[in-house]
């Protein structure tokens, strides 16, 4: 008997693995090292897409080798720039779906975009074309974009400096659509150049129509880095009128900021989660002046200030499109 | 049922009541370590400052506390004074380690808080795959510093959470029964993407008189679903079945052991991509008492797609830099990680474990990088164990024949040997000698070959490791110490790059050609078995990096206490 039981044991132990000799891990190494070649062309799904109304693209090829590829979707009159990449043997609706976002600003707008396929290691460029009949429609709500005249509700102070150039734009430079906010100038006396006081009254309601969750918040701005020019500073407050009676208090109601370095070249989406905001003091981290909690539903106005050391001398930045979103920070 | 609860281990790790009715004790150790270090290339550099003068002194100082018989009390906490870190500057505090344990009821062990836990080698289990060899002399003073560093005791993982086990008595021969439960948390919800993630499950050991033994394991990692802005949880589960039959007689004793079982890894969200898998590992054991020789072969079958993180995880991810000389020449390349630094640099170990399959070096373990749960290998392996009764020789050898069972990249397969053996010689046993000698050698040797007619499906690599160390005590608790490490390595490898999910995405095909020396010698004082103090000075040259050799020389004074 006991030697039954150890017998079964045995065979049970041994039991034999399905063959796996026709199967193996990963692409194949005899695809990654052969021959280059387009075996399915290059083309889009679709020629014109409207991403207003939720519409995408996709674009399908097909190699005769696993291969690293670049996607690019460039806006002919925007300069708008989408950037897709991926290894694989094909480009498929799931690798290359396109919602119309954009990777290099500005962002697309009405136009024929040329789309561009290259591979790592290969010649070849395969091209082709698609026509954005409207473009994306983001979801959030807008505190400037810049594309008509100051707000009324809106205030602002502007130094009297060299060379001051502190108003909206519409000329070929904005982010998003046409108009954008130009803050330049020179102010050796003080570090502030200018400032724009954005009041929710100026939106018809006493606070910002905001999620109370600040987790699930996220603030959106696209700030403009001048090339050769690295001394802006641009810094934002968002006050809160925690007791709701209409005005801010800064001994006894928090005010969060978030104050950016601008020392990059061209346009950049910074988005910061509501919750991620501090508490700043001349640009150090204080405690907060009132609960100390974040209440995003309570925030009355944002003040855009835009310094500069004196001693640094002319100082220039952009803004565009102010943005809130909510659950994930913009995809613009 | 007649049964009844046993007071289990109680009375034998766990002396609670025995520490001399004390109810509080200071435990833990102290470190002083001072080195000086000359690293020097063939090349021209006139960037890296090639002497550094470093070191630290600090106290692990813990408080156990005994409130009564059954409960225990850990408290530790590190004060860690850099060199020239004197009033305030360098100085750090931090917490090395907190639990409570004890007995509850009758028979109910149990601990909260840190604790060093593993189950089985295919489970939990915390294998170390990279010094591969075992050692003695300089090299055995820097593991035990990396081992205590990164809470490595014997193969255990350093985990925070609550384990407990008990056993009972069963039926009328009075099988014993030992059960084993585990909750561990591997990570924190951030809020946003990152679930809470823990580690769970337990075991059953059935001890059927002397001869059998049989029992189950389970582990699984999960992610708390709703802790996260997120639904793609991830899960991995192993259960496994262990098992061990006896036959003892006075000249020898015979042994069937092994453990089998199956795991199943996925994400919730993303159920095309689940890997399920099963392993079977069986090893037969002779042991020749009246020789003091044990024999054992063994097979195991771990399927291409088994993941267990508990037991798969490394120690070291290779995917890291250097905190020491990481950048060098003038061009500032990276010096990838060397021996040297695995012995010297206690920072780059992991102290947990980790659910994605980390980096290895294939130049340093190819065939088991995983160690032994390592996925994708099939065969077998054969041992055999020598000691004499005076303990004057003894030897160990074990050889691996393993190979792939499904091939990546290619349907032709990869093909291992691997041998590792060491021999430890102790003539003051032999003669009698009142002062202690050893001289111990080990060595290992590792190829890997593929064939293939195509020339970029080939693989051939070698690798051989080599460890000479010696202890002679020279005077009354004074020790000359010395070791010399060779490691060569020389040929080819293709890499799998695998995406964040594990699946292999591409492939880099990779030359290796060097060496790697380390001459070691110098003095230790063993004040007691826990307490000494050691200098030594080391030459280090390595030849990896083919265009820029280096060497390091360094001399170092280790003063190491327990308490």
């Amino acid at each position: 008997m006991k030697r039954s039981i150890y017998l079964l044991f045995i065979l049970v132990l041994f039991g034999c693995r399905k063959d796996e000799l026709n199967k193996m891990d990963g692409p194949s190494l005899a695809d990654l090292n052969g021959q280059f070649s387009v075996i399915v062309p290059f083309k889009a799904s679709q020629d014109s897409v409207n991403f207003s109304t939720g519409e995408s693209v996709y674009f399908t090829a097909e190699f005769s080798k696993v291969s690293s590829w670049k996607l690019e979707l460039i806006g002919q009159s925007s300069g708008a720039i989408k950037e897709i990449t991926g290894l694989g043997n094909t480009l498929t609706s799931s690798t290359t779906i396109w919602d119309g976002s954009t990777t290099y600003f500005p962002m697309f707008r009405s136009e024929l975009c040329t789309a561009r396929l290259t591979i790592q290691g290969e010649e070849d460029t395969l091209l082709t074309t698609v026509k954005i009949t409207q473009p994306k429609v983001n979801s959030g709500f807008v505190i400037a974009d810049f594309e008509t005249a100051f707000n009324p509700g809106w205030s602002s102070f502007i130094q009297s400096g060299a060379n001051m150039d502190f108003q909206i734009k519409t000329d070929n430079g904005a982010a998003e659509e046409n108009g954008y906010l130009n803050m330049a100038g020179t102010v050796n006396w003080d570090w502030l150049i200018g400032l724009i006081n954005f009041k929710a009254t100026a939106y018809g309601a006493p606070t910002f129509p905001l999620n109370s969750n600040p987790n699930n918040l996220y603030f959106n701005v696209l700030v403009w880095g001048e090339p050769s020019l690295t001394n802006s500073l641009v810094l934002f407050q968002f006050q809160e009128d925690e007791n709701g009676n209409g005005s801010f208090s800064s001994n006894a109601e928090d005010m969060y900021s978030l104050q950016l370095t601008v020392n990059w070249v061209g346009w950049k989406l910074i988005s910061v989660r509501y919750s991620d905001l501090v508490c700043l003091v001349n640009g150090a981290p204080a405690a907060a002046a009132g609960n100390g909690v974040f209440e995003p539903n309570k925030l009355m106005q944002i003040n855009m200030l835009h310094l500069a050391n004196p001693a640094s001398g002319y100082a220039k930045s952009k803004l565009d499109y102010l943005i809130f979103t909510e659950n994930s920070p913009l995809n613009p | 049922m007649n049964y009844r609860i046993l007071i289990l281990l109680a009375l034998l790790s766990f002396h609670l009541s025995a520490q001399e009715g004390k109810k509080v004790q200071f435990v833990g150790g102290a470190r002083s370590m001072l080195s000086t270090s000359d690293f020097s290339t063939e090349k021209s550099d006139t960037i890296t400052v090639g002497k550094t003068t470093g070191g630290y002194a600090l106290i692990d100082l813990g408080f156990k506390i005994n409130p009564n018989a059954q409960t225990e009390i850990l408290g530790m906490i590190r004060i860690n004074n850099a060199l020239g870190g004197f009033w305030g500057s360098g100085v750090t505090f931090g917490v090395r380690q907190l639990h409570v344990k004890g007995i509850a009821g009758k028979g109910i062990r149990y601990q909260l808080g840190n604790i060093d836990y593993k189950l089985s080698p295919y489970t939990c289990y915390n294998s170390n795959p990279d010094l591969i060899l075992p050692s003695i002399g300089t090299t055995a003073i820097k593991e035990q510093i990396v081992n205590y560093e990164s809470f490595y005791q014997s193969n255990t993982w350093r985990q925070q959470g609550a384990a407990a086990d008990f056993a009972l008595l069963i039926g009328k021969h009075q099988d014993e029964v030992k059960f084993k439960g585990f909750l561990f948390r591997l990570n924190p919800s951030n809020q946003g993407t990152l679930f809470e993630r823990l580690y769970g499950g337990g075991s059953v050991m059935l001890k059927q008189h002397k001869h059998i033994q049989i029992g189950a394991n389970l582990a699984q990692v999960f992610d708390v679903k709703e802790t996260a802005m997120n639904t793609d949880a991830y899960r991995n589960q192993v259960a496994t079945l262990m098992y061990q039959i006896n036959h003892d007689t006075d000249i020898s004793a015979l042994e069937l052991s092994g453990e089998s079982g199956f795991s199943n890894t996925f994400s919730t969200e993303q159920l095309h991509t689940k890997l399920a898998d099963y392993f079977i590992h069986v090893k037969g054991k002779t042991i020749f008492k009246k020789l003091g020789l044990t024999l054992e072969a063994a097979y195991m079958d771990n399927g291409a797609d088994f993941r267990s993180a508990g037991a798969q995880s490394k120690r070291i991810d290779f995917n890291q830099q250097n905190t020491f000389y990481n950048r060098f020449t003038n061009e500032q390349i990276i010096r990838p990680l060397s021996y040297y630094d695995l012995y010297n640099d206690p920072s780059l170990y992991a102290i947990q474990f980790s659910t994605k399959l980390m980096t290895y070096n294939p130049a340093i373990n190819n065939v088991l990088p995983y160690g032994i749960a390592t996925f994708n290998r099939r065969g077998t392996y054969y041992s055999v164990r020598y000691s004499d009764k005076k303990s004057c020789l003894s030897m160990e050898m074990k050889y691996h024949r393993l190979g792939e069972i499904r091939g990546q990249g290619t349907l032709a397969l990869r093909q291992f040997d691997y041998f590792i053996g060491s021999i430890q010689f102790k003539p003051s046993s032999l003669l009698h000698w009142k002062k202690s000698q050893t001289v111990f050698l080990a060595m290992a040797y590792q190829h890997t070959k593929r064939n293939s007619t195509f020339s970029f499906e080939s693989i051939d690599l070698e690798s051989y490791t080599a460890n000479l160390g010696i202890s002679c005590e020279i005077a009354d608790q004074l020790f000359l110490i010395g070791n010399t490490f060779l490691f060569k390595s020389n040929g080819n490898e293709i890499l799998p790059i695998r995406d964040a999910q594990g699946a292999i995405i591409n492939f880099q095909s990779t030359v290796i050609a060097g060496h790697e020396y380390c001459f070691s010698g110098g003095l230790k004082f063993e004040f007691s078995k826990d307490v000494y103090i050691s200098a030594f000075y080391e030459h280090n040259t390595n030849s990896f990096i083919a265009f820029n050799p280096y060497q390091f020389n360094q001399f170092q004074i280790a003063y190491i206490m327990k308490f």
